[in-house]
């Protein structure tokens, strides 16, 4: 980043665009930002207006659609389905808010003792200590997936040394289940809650703690009133950028929970990918959608 | 000063230029474009063809034959050139207008078929498909020292008589129809009790299971001896006994699937000539054993016979004996009535 | 600043460790003999052989390399010009514009697919445009890249000194121009750092291609997840080896050449 040069005469700061007419505005925004917003507005915009819309229609008779407007897939949705009552799908819902925020949750317990941990070391080590945080996230997301089936599989000797800690069945397998998709969650956002989590404990100002500690808090205390209030922006913004994208992660449910357990993801991706529900499918995805605004609303007004 | 913009601007169009030619670059004549079930074709027959025809063989692969036929809903009809569906889907691509006619004049090879499998009841005359391969479903069991083999679906389905880690298969009717069959229902029922019923077994089964996975996952999942058995189709299971002497496939006495899969041209195929072409080289009665010996499958196509291997045609395994053939159902096309069993698997799937 | 302690190193060190323990059994398992499971049977190079003559696999890392480049250039440079636009200058819907930019960062991966997938779907049948390949995954990507590009820009353009873009003005530069020559050096390292991460993205990206895919145009992580499906990953294991030892080369050579940068501009101040 380039400093100002104390050598050159403060003359009145006028960054591009403070002069200009409205229609200046417009036609510079045109040149700028034009190409990016036409792009999205037609290719993250529509699409999602036309899944909005797809989930009010009616299934055809072999999957696509119809042209004839109905509540059906909500109605399912809600638990009303061709099969009598069932509070599946809320269930599903809540499943995967409870999965989302437990990854969420074990992330940021892990997350804290490395978030100090780096911002304490010296600052060639915080460097290396940073990009080892990163690389794995720069690494593929699947080969660490199914690393975990390798890891967890009946033959290695990780899930032998835990049953010979006498936990579980001899024999039967550590993953599919649910441990193994907790495991694999929290493993793939770990660095997202890590890196926003330091960037807040760097910034912190260890006076007050002193301050507080000589004023005669305990370390409850300390941690609680002079420590907890300045890393709360980077606690949110983890917390924010894990759960959102956990609770509608597909892929690490389907590897690491051998199919069995589904959430939010999986039952969009089966009706796309194998029953050919268009609208109900739709339906869910418009769920989905409510809850990421309703979370971008949230870390949007916390100006994080 | 105006010059040094271009770099930019030429970047950008030299990127759009590409996007642009990308399409031409996949649509050159002598491309054919597959879309197939893993394991299910020998890579040299690939090689021969593209020598002989002069041409390239584009392989994408599914693991079952809804998704095979949700990718197609979703990419169109002109996505592939030859898919592989199996009977019951293809009334309903045919009703999709997804399927091109096939213009027999182009397919002479279409007399070695044997004549059971000549002008089935889900495409009369051949209109639309040709049979590949036939087989049916069963267990693929790791053979447990002292104990005999498992006879019955209960070794899935009840909890007294689970004898070990089991998979299960990530296809729909498949499974269903597993436990309709336990349960001495047809595979092909509508009645909305007893979908209830086999809807609570699987789900009950899933929880004892070890997971759901397509036919080639559960058979390489037996073989890693993730699991102790698992259902699959006979050619994955007889392809498991000869990799693995300990492993043994069961076809339960309550019943199961038997089914054909078929090749189809795609309605606007880009290449639909040598899409025949292909279907006739299938049926070629050398080509037709190169592919049974390789699948394991069995062949419907009589002249092809004397090429397989005596030991391939006396293997129980690949073609039942009479009264195993007895106990086996086809499924069926049920039209509207399909999505209650799109709503029993979603809720199988999401419990 | 403060000591670490031993109870915090100790677990800081164990984070590491269960960072780093997937990557390093993908590694160690691509030299297991066995073809079946997790069992170690043997050590052997005969996977890395295998994949050289998998043409599927090689097909599948070119398609890859030009799906991350061509939708790495095309949403670089717009994502750059709408983060320099967006720092600038108004426009009607501005602000929500600016929100919505969010949507990509947070929806679930699957979502965007669907409804790319049905957009696809719904253009080929009125238009006969947009079958699925390769052209239909670059759109995909850039729609997602973008975002992340304007931001990492837009972060970087807030703490740059307004001076010099007068000074430009002055000088009788158009905003072209003074965007070209003087704004854009400027804020190369973070053009460049929101290259990279939209490489990256389209690089790890599995889901989106999965729906946007069409015949031929398979992308590494479509084949694995299929082979992880399948239960067959000896070659797969040697595949993302390379895979992971070409992301740390990466991301090795990107932190040194920040280090260059930065010290040579500490040495000319």
């Amino acid at each position: 980043m380039i400093d100002p040069s104390p050598t050159l005469p403060r003359k009145p700061e006028v960054r591009f665009g403070q002069q200009l007419s409205r229609g200046g505005h417009w036609r510079r925004s045109a040149l700028f930002s034009g190409p990016a917003v036409i792009w999205l507005a037609l290719l993250l915009l529509v699409p999602l207006l036309i899944v909005t819309g797809i989930s009010f229609l009616t299934r055809g008779e072999y999957g696509g659609i119809e042209w004839h407007f109905t509540f059906d897939s909500y109605k399912r949705l809600a638990g009303f389905g061709d099969l009598g009552f069932d509070a599946l799908y809320p269930v599903i819902l809540l499943r995967s808010l409870a999965l989302g925020g437990a990854t969420a949750a074990l992330s940021l317990l892990a997350a804290a003792p490395l978030a100090f941990y780096i911002a304490r070391v010296s600052d060639t080590m915080k460097n290396v200590a940073l990009t080892l945080v990163v690389i794995p996230f720069w690494t593929n997301l699947l080969i660490r997936t199914y690393a975990w089936q390798i890891i967890l599989s009946p033959e290695s000797w990780v899930t032998q040394a835990v049953h010979g800690l006498g936990i579980g069945v001899a024999g039967e397998p550590l993953y599919p289940g649910t441990l193994a998709v907790l495991i694999g969650m929290v493993c793939d956002f770990l660095p997202f809650m890590v890196l926003p989590l330091y960037a807040s404990v760097e910034k912190i100002d260890w006076s007050l703690a002193e301050a507080a500690a000589d004023l005669g808090a305990n370390r409850v205390q300390v941690f609680r009133h002079a420590l907890l209030p300045q890393i709360i922006p980077g606690l949110v913004a983890g917390v924010i950028l894990v759960f959102l994208p956990a609770t509608g992660q597909f892929v690490i449910p389907d590897l690491l929970g051998g199919a069995k357990t589904a959430m939010l993801g999986n039952v969009i991706q089966q009706q796309f990918a194998s029953s050919r529900d268009w609208p109900f499918g739709s339906a869910i995805s418009f769920v989905a959608l409510v809850l990421v605004m309703a979370g971008l609303w949230i870390y949007l007004r916390r100006g994080a | 000063m105006k010059s040094k913009t271009f770099p930019i601007i030429h970047a950008v169009m030299a990127a759009l230029a590409v996007l642009v030619s990308t399409p031409a670059r996949a649509e050159e004549p002598q491309t054919l474009n597959l879309f197939i079930w893993s394991e299910y074709i020998d890579p040299g027959i690939v090689t021969n063809f593209e020598h002989e025809f002069n041409c390239k063989v584009n392989i994408d692969l599914y693991e079952d034959t809804e998704s095979m036929l949700a990718k197609v809903q979703g990419g169109g009809a002109g996505m592939y050139d030859v898919v592989v569906p199996s009977d019951n889907l293809v009334p309903v691509m045919v009703k999709q207008k997804l399927l091109a006619p096939l213009r027999h004049e182009n397919i002479p090879n279409l007399k070695n078929l044997d004549a059971k499998f000549i002008s089935p009841d889900y495409d009369k005359g051949n209109k639309y498909s040709v049979a590949y391969q036939w087989g049916t479903m069963g267990i693929l069991v790791r053979k447990a020292e002292g104990k005999p083999l498992p006879d019955s679906w209960g070794v899935l389905f009840d909890p007294q008589q689970q004898i070990g880690s089991f998979m299960l298969i990530d296809s729909v009717r498949d499974q269903v129809g597993a436990a309709l069959k336990y349960k001495g229902y047809s595979i092909n029922t509508t009645d909305i009790k007893q979908l209830k019923e086999a809807r609570d077994l699987i789900i009950e089964a899933k929880q004892r299971s070890v997971g759901f996975d397509g036919s080639v996952g559960v058979k390489n999942k037996v073989l890693a001896k993730t699991a102790q058995m698992g259902i699959v189709y006979s050619g994955e299971a007889a392809r498991a006994i000869t990799d693995d002497k300990e492993t043994a496939y069961v076809i339960p006495k309550e019943g199961s699937v038997i089914w054909v899969d078929n090749l189809v041209v795609l309605a606007k195929a880009p290449h639909r000539d040598l899409a025949e072409k292909f279907i006739n080289y299938i049926l070629d009665p050398k080509v037709g054993a190169q592919l049974s010996s390789y699948t394991q499958f069995a062949t419907p196509n009589k002249a092809a016979k004397q090429f397989v291997s005596p030991d391939d045609l006396n293997n129980t395994s690949i073609y039942p004996p009479a009264e195993t053939m007895a106990k086996l159902e086809f499924l069926q096309d049920l039209g509207a009535k399909l999505r209650l069993y799109d709503e029993v698997w979603t809720q199988v799937k999401a419990k | 600043m403060k000591r670490n302690s031993l109870a915090l190193t100790l677990s800081a060190t164990a984070l590491y460790l269960f960072l780093y323990a997937p990557i390093a059994v993908v590694i160690v398992y691509s030299f297991n003999a066995a073809r079946f499971g997790a069992t170690w049977t043997g050590f052997t190079t005969k996977w890395y052989s295998t994949l050289l003559h998998n043409s599927l696999a090689l097909h599948a890392a070119e398609n890859t390399l030009w799906l991350g480049v061509f939708s790495t250039v095309i949403s670089t440079v717009l994502g750059t010009l709408l983060g320099f636009g967006m720092s600038r200058y108004e426009f009607p819907g501005k602000e929500v514009f600016g929100k919505l930019l969010y949507v990509p960062v947070f929806v679930p991966d699957i979502v965007l697919a669907v409804s790319l997938l049905l957009f696809y779907s719904i253009i080929r049948s009125w238009l006969g445009l947009l079958e699925l390949g390769l052209t239909t995954m670059i759109l995909a990507h850039v729609t997602f890249q973008i975002p992340f590009v304007a931001i990492v820009v837009r972060a970087r353009l807030v703490g740059l000194d307004p001076s010099l873009e007068e000074a430009a003005r002055d000088l009788g530069a158009n905003e072209w121009q003074a965007f070209r020559h003087v704004i854009l050096p400027l804020i190369l390292p973070g053009v460049m750092a929101g290259g990279m991460l939209a490489f990256t993205l389209s690089l790890d990206d599995f889901v989106v291609s999965f729906f946007t895919s069409g015949p031929g145009s398979t992308t590494l992580p479509i084949l694995i997840y299929s082979s992880v499906k399948r239960g067959i990953t000896p070659d797969i294991n040697a595949l993302s080896t390379l895979i992971i030892l070409a992301s740390v080369l990466a991301t090795i050579v990107v932190a040194i050449l920040q280090r260059i940068k930065t010290s040579t501009r500490n040495h000319i101040k």
